[in-house]
């Protein structure tokens, strides 16, 4: 049917109105085509259509024909012949740029355009991408990018004699490619900026791609961009990460571990460190759900761990001394009540010796069991028995630190001796009266310290027809703890006790075990 | 020094005799080095130091041991050496069981 049509049509047009109508290489249908219908071309230096050459004809029709936006510049003037295409893209310049002087339709851009009139009329071509122009289309400057591809059209004669441009505006994807760009930028500022370390590996290989500030600090100033891991931190690979790393890309599942402990060499010269790290490496998956990268994210908690590793050996120091001091108290009760007459007798006796050691733990907790000078144990264990009104106490001492064991020591047997004289000794009297010299002396070239108890004025002494806490504290413990003797004289004239022990048992930072 | 006098204590409840008595490292490496002993119980810390010393030295002498320790076994972790732990504080019948195991 179309063919017949088509054949009756052209069979019904004479060829005097096929003369008649000049237009006719136009083609028919759309916007523009009437527009140039209707234009004066008589008025511009393309003259009247039926003076127009058969090349100008052949290139309007050709370029009437495109769905893509070209626009014939004809003459040096450069006269403006588009298609709808164009048109679309001109904005409001179009109509007015029909037919107008290139330079002059496009004002704004007229230099640009100089220069694409001036190698087109020479043979030339020209050809720009995302070329990025300043339009007034709709009134207001308008920043665009266009794909132009310029070339000439040639006359009869084979001379140029206009150029023909193919527009292809890429505002649009220029934009949404810069969009990315910005968001790469942001992602890579996210990435400097981050508080925790961050690179990017790629390939099996694992070569780094990124790795942020962070990263770099953890592994010291090494230049690691563009190396594999196993070359660029060889001492990692070594330790298992390679491995690591390695299951990751293989299993496409992500690996992390927490406070794992690493040894870094970050420059030859400062040696093996130990660190802790928590991290994860995240496999990266193409389209394809091929793994492709490997990104590494993880902190540097060497502090955190260290301070866990220094809480755990205080709780189990805290343990350890509770468990000493129930014990302690264990000793305390369990042998003063087999040694005990009554019940009355043992309990008093039970609670002043856990005072006396509460007392004694409180001295040395207040200097952190570092240790206690010897004038404070004196104190401490006396004072409850040191009337300031009435002093039964004569007391000499040198200034001496002493270790903290060696303190508690002292503190409880001078307890002892205290509770034995106030029971049936010198200060069950009024006027009784009990010298203490602590002194250091050179025995046989060694420091050796001695301390007396003397006993005066108190009723007569008998030696105790049993040995309970008290003696074997004094008789038994308190030597082995010294390292030293211990005589006691049970004098009738009053109580004796001697203590002689190495001064370097006692001091504090002393030599012996 | 008190728990050292109630381990005594028990140790004679027991029908043992007390061969010597040391709270220091080094007059307990004396010990160990020179005593005649059936048995030890070795306070894990002497003083502040360790005494794995000391159990290295009745080890090597092949006299059995028994560690006595606020930590309980905790105390041993990495010293490779294995002997029964007496956790403080303990009883006398504690004291039994071990050193019935060490023997």
């Amino acid at each position: 049917m179309a063919e017949n049509n088509r054949a009756e049509g052209a069979g019904a047009i004479s060829a005097a109105e096929a003369s008649a109508d000049a237009f006719a290489f136009l083609g028919k249908g759309g916007e523009i085509r009437q527009l140039i219908r209707d234009f004066d071309w008589g008025a511009t230096p393309l003259g009247r259509v039926e003076t127009w050459p058969g090349s100008l004809r052949t290139a309007t029709a050709l370029l009437l024909q495109s769905p893509v936006p070209i626009v014939m510049l004809w003459g040096e003037h450069g006269i403006m012949i588009y298609n709808d295409a164009y048109s679309g893209f001109a904005g409001k310049r179009h109509p007015q740029l029909l037919g107008s002087r290139v330079r002059e339709g496009w004002a704004e851009i007229a230099d640009f355009n100089d220069n694409v009139m001036k190698v087109g009329l020479s043979g030339g071509t020209l050809a720009y991408r995302d070329q990025e122009l300043t339009l007034h289309r709709r009134g207001v400057p308008e920043q665009v990018w266009m794909n132009l591809d310029y070339s000439p059209v040639l006359d009869e004669t084979g001379t140029p004699a206009g150029v023909i441009a193919i527009v292809v505006e890429t505002t649009r994807e220029v934009l949404a490619r810069q969009r990315i760009d910005r968001e790469h930028e942001r992602l890579l500022q996210l990435f400097a900026q981050a508080p925790t370390f961050m690179a990017m590996l790629r390939g099996e290989n694992h070569v780094f791609e990124l790795v942020n500030p962070n990263y770099q600090a953890l592994i010291g100033n090494r230049d690691v961009i563009g190396k594999p891991v196993s070359e660029a931190l060889p001492e990692l690979a070594d330790q298992g990460f390679g491995d690591l790393l390695d299951e990751a890309y293989r299993s496409g599942e992500p690996v992390s571990r927490w406070s794992e402990r690493l040894i870094l060499v970050r420059a030859p010269e400062t040696g093996p460190e130990e660190r802790f790290v928590d991290f994860v490496y995240q496999p990266i998956t193409a389209d394809s759900g091929e793994v492709t990268h490997i990104f590494v994210q993880g902190s540097d908690v060497t502090e955190r761990v260290i301070a866990e590793h220094r809480q755990r050996l205080l709780v189990n120091e805290l343990n350890h001394r509770v468990k000493n001091t129930l014990a302690s108290v264990q000793a305390i009760t369990s042998q003063t009540l087999r040694g005990a007459m009554s019940l009355k007798e043992a309990s008093d006796s039970i609670n002043g010796r856990i005072l006396a050691l509460s007392r004694a733990h409180n001295m040395l907790t207040a200097q952190n069991w570092t240790g206690a000078d010897l004038n404070e144990v004196l104190e401490t264990a006396l004072a409850t028995h040191d009337d300031p009104d009435r002093p039964q106490l004569d007391v000499t001492f040198p200034p001496l630190r002493l270790e903290p064991h060696a303190a508690l020591s002292l503190a409880l047997a001078l307890h002892e001796l205290a509770i034995n004289a106030a029971k049936f000794g010198a200060l069950s009297r009024t006027e009784g009266r009990v010298q203490i010299i602590c002194e250091t002396a050179m025995v046989d070239d060694r420091e050796v310290f001695r301390m007396t108890w003397r006993e005066i004025g108190g009723p007569p002494v008998h030696a105790p027809q049993r040995r309970g806490f008290g003696s074997h504290l004094l008789e038994r413990a308190l030597p082995a703890e010294l390292s030293g003797q211990v005589r006691i004289h049970h004098r009738p004239d009053g109580l004796v006790f001697e203590l002689a022990a190495p001064l370097s048992a006692i001091r504090e930072g002393g030599g012996l075990g | 020094m008190l728990v050292a006098l109630l381990i005594e204590d028990f140790v004679l409840q027991l029908g043992c005799e007390i061969a010597g008595m040391a709270m220091r490292l080094e007059p307990a490496l004396d010990l160990a080095r020179t005593i005649d002993i059936d048995v030890a119980i070795l306070d894990i810390n002497l003083a502040g130091k360790p005494s794995l010393p000391v159990a290295e030295m009745l080890q090597g002498r092949g006299i059995p041991f028994v560690f006595a320790s606020g930590y309980g076994a905790a105390g041993l972790d990495g010293s490779g050496l294995s002997a029964p732990v007496l956790q403080k504080p303990f009883d006398v019948g504690d004291v039994r069981r071990l050193l019935t195991a060490a023997l």
